[in-house]
């Protein structure tokens, strides 16, 4: 156990050292969001916020901002695992007597630090926009820590592409799969506007449930149930894409 | 000669099969405590894949590997615990640096916390990069890579160390710098070395006992001293005509009717002839080849080297693509 810890430790770490090195990978996982928001608030949000009974469409869009930031931040991984295998640092790791569970462990807490990291920048620039939390301070605390929390069961995607396929660009695919979670949630209009087929499919995404929770914080304040949706889901896709990364891991080193 | 089991290293039966190939072809072997085992073979032969069982980093078809007395498949983590492994790739991390891998490579091995930064500074002055400890690994030169992926092998201070062509790629200065540095550890701390080289001088000059490697299988192994002295003769290379095969082949049939002849072989454009004295036979061989009809290009006279020994298992010599000078040969503290 006490291996585990610190290999997974030292694992994180030298993850988050890697970020702080090379400051320019990360400079699209924050542009994109921040573009996205601007334009889609600049389109729309004069018919939407009217046609879809919102005040502020500017804090609606905050959480799709986040979650896209997170999603790219935490797709890094998967590249990252597949640079460690192509210098052979892989197998170095390997060849230490600590438990293999560390080697993704230490990857998925870093990217839940990177993810928190981006988050409160993103909150930060678009805070001057979004006139505020509804749930004050304390609502952006669990925000980050939401996004945090998705981006460890995001990263998971991508961990799991790179240990079975070795390859950079299959890796980096994994934040594709974003855009379909994004699209078939209510990233733009509440669901109560879909159709019933496309409400059933937001129904069955997680990403509807965080972008829900982290919403209820931005523009209502507490709402429980809201919040343990949005927490409920994201555990939930951690539990799914970090099991399918330890088999991509067993699978890797049987 | 000392069981597989209860060896330093040892192997039984050892397979390992790839799609449409066997690479490693049941080895047997034992690897004393405090030796340096040398194995000796070509790009293909199955070093790499051997090691790599031993090391735990690749499961066997078949047979067993053991480290000290433990089973790699059963047992692997401790395994992991007791061994250093520097492999053929230098694995490291170019967004580190040199001391920050090996205090990385220290914790997951179990070096304390206390402990380590020590054992650091202890490594990276026997490796010669001080200098150089607090600069990205990126900025190495080749060679400065190799001898830090040593020393991140030995920072747990292992018994036993896996060293897969560790100067593959090196240049001369610091190829011999990490031979003196396996010969001061294994002679003053006693480590078990398992040593894989395409290089004769290396095998030679490190190896209390070299193995040849050939397809996957082990076709002659002992000390170097003793496997040279299986060739029992010195060694006459006549290069000749290669085109003229009537020529070679009458060659050959007066050749073996001389007195002390061990054994005689045709390779490219040479004959080669193990023969005793052969200071003393060596005009009459260029006589004989001559009145076959075949034109002498260049006559050698050696004593037996492993090279002769490899030619003799495998029926051709060691070919050695890395005998090439490195990309980084030069380089050392240039980038």
């Amino acid at each position: 156990m006490t291996a585990l810890v610190i290999g997974t430790y030292q694992l994180a770490w030298r993850a988050v050292r890697e970020t702080i090195r090379q400051p320019g990978v990360e400079v699209g996982n924050l542009f994109i969001p921040l573009f996205f928001f601007f334009v889609t608030v600049g389109a729309i949000s004069n018919i939407a916020a009217p046609a879809f009974g919102i005040e502020n469409y500017e804090a609606f869009q905050l959480p799709v901002a986040i979650t896209q930031g997170v999603a790219g931040a935490a797709a890094i991984s998967g590249v990252a695992i597949v640079k460690d295998i192509e210098s052979g640092y892989f197998d170095k790791l390997l060849l230490t007597p600590m438990p293999r569970l560390a080697i993704v462990l230490g990857r998925l807490i870093a990217d839940g630090i990177r993810c928190m990291a981006f988050t409160s920048i993103i909150v930060a620039v678009l805070s001057v926009f979004t006139a505020g939390m509804a749930a004050g301070p304390l609502g952006y605390v669990v925000v980050i820590a939401l996004a945090g929390l998705f981006g460890v069961a995001y990263s998971g995607i991508g961990v799991t592409i790179g240990l079975r396929t070795g390859n950079a660009q299959a890796a980096q695919a994994g934040f594709l799969i974003f855009f379909p979670l994004l699209f078939l949630s209510p990233a733009f209009a509440p669901k109560e506007f879909f159709d019933p087929w496309m409400e059933f499919l937001a129904s069955i995404n997680p990403v509807t449930y965080l972008l829900e929770g982290m919403r209820t914080l931005a523009l209502d304040g507490w709402e429980w149930d809201n919040l343990a949706g949005a927490l409920a889901s994201v555990f939930g896709l951690g539990v799914v894409t970090a099991g399918l990364a330890l088999w991509a891991l067993r699978t890797r080193t049987a | 000669m000392t069981a597989a089991r209860d060896a330093a290293i040892g192997a039984e039966g050892l397979v390992r099969d790839f799609p449409a190939v066997r690479a490693v072809d049941g080895i047997d072997l034992a690897v004393e405590r405090g030796q340096v085992f040398g194995f000796l073979g070509a790009n293909g032969s199955g070093k790499t894949t051997t090691i790599r069982m031993l090391t735990t980093l690749l499961r066997p078809t078949a047979g067993r590997g053991y480290v000290d007395g433990l089973d790699v498949q059963r047992e692997a983590s401790e395994v992991r615990r007791r061994i250093g492994v520097a492999l053929q790739e230098a694995g490291l991390d170019d967004l580190q640096t040199g001391r920050e891998l090996l205090a990385l490579q220290g914790r997951l091995h179990g070096v304390r916390r206390g402990e380590i930064a020590a054992r650091v500074d202890e490594l990276l002055a026997i490796v010669d990069l001080e200098d150089a400890a607090d600069r990205r690994i990126g900025t190495y030169s080749g060679g400065m890579q190799r001898r830090l992926d040593l020393a991140s092998a030995l920072v747990h201070r292992p018994g036993i160390v896996f060293l897969d062509e560790p100067t593959t790629g090196l240049d001369p200065i610091s190829r011999d710098a990490v031979w003196r540095y396996v010969e001061q550890l294994n002679r003053d701390e006693g480590v078990t070395f398992f040593l894989t080289t395409q290089y004769l001088e290396e095998a030679d000059r490190l190896a209390d006992e070299v193995a040849i490697i050939d397809a996957g299988r082990i076709v002659a192994q002992g000390s170097p001293a003793d496997l040279k002295a299986t060739i029992g003769a010195d060694v006459v290379t006549i290069h000749v005509d290669a085109d003229d095969g009537a020529g070679i082949a009458r060659a050959l049939l007066r050749i073996e009717e001389l007195d002390g002849l061990e054994e005689v072989r045709t390779l490219d454009d040479a004959i080669v002839v193990y023969i005793t004295d052969g200071s003393r036979a060596i005009a009459r061989l260029v006589t004989v080849v001559q009145e076959s009809g075949l034109d002498v290009r260049e006559v050698t006279l050696a004593q037996p080297t492993l090279d002769d020994v490899f030619l003799r298992a495998t029926g051709r010599h060691l070919e050695v693509d890395a005998e090439a000078p490195s990309p980084g040969a030069g380089e050392e503290e240039a980038r």
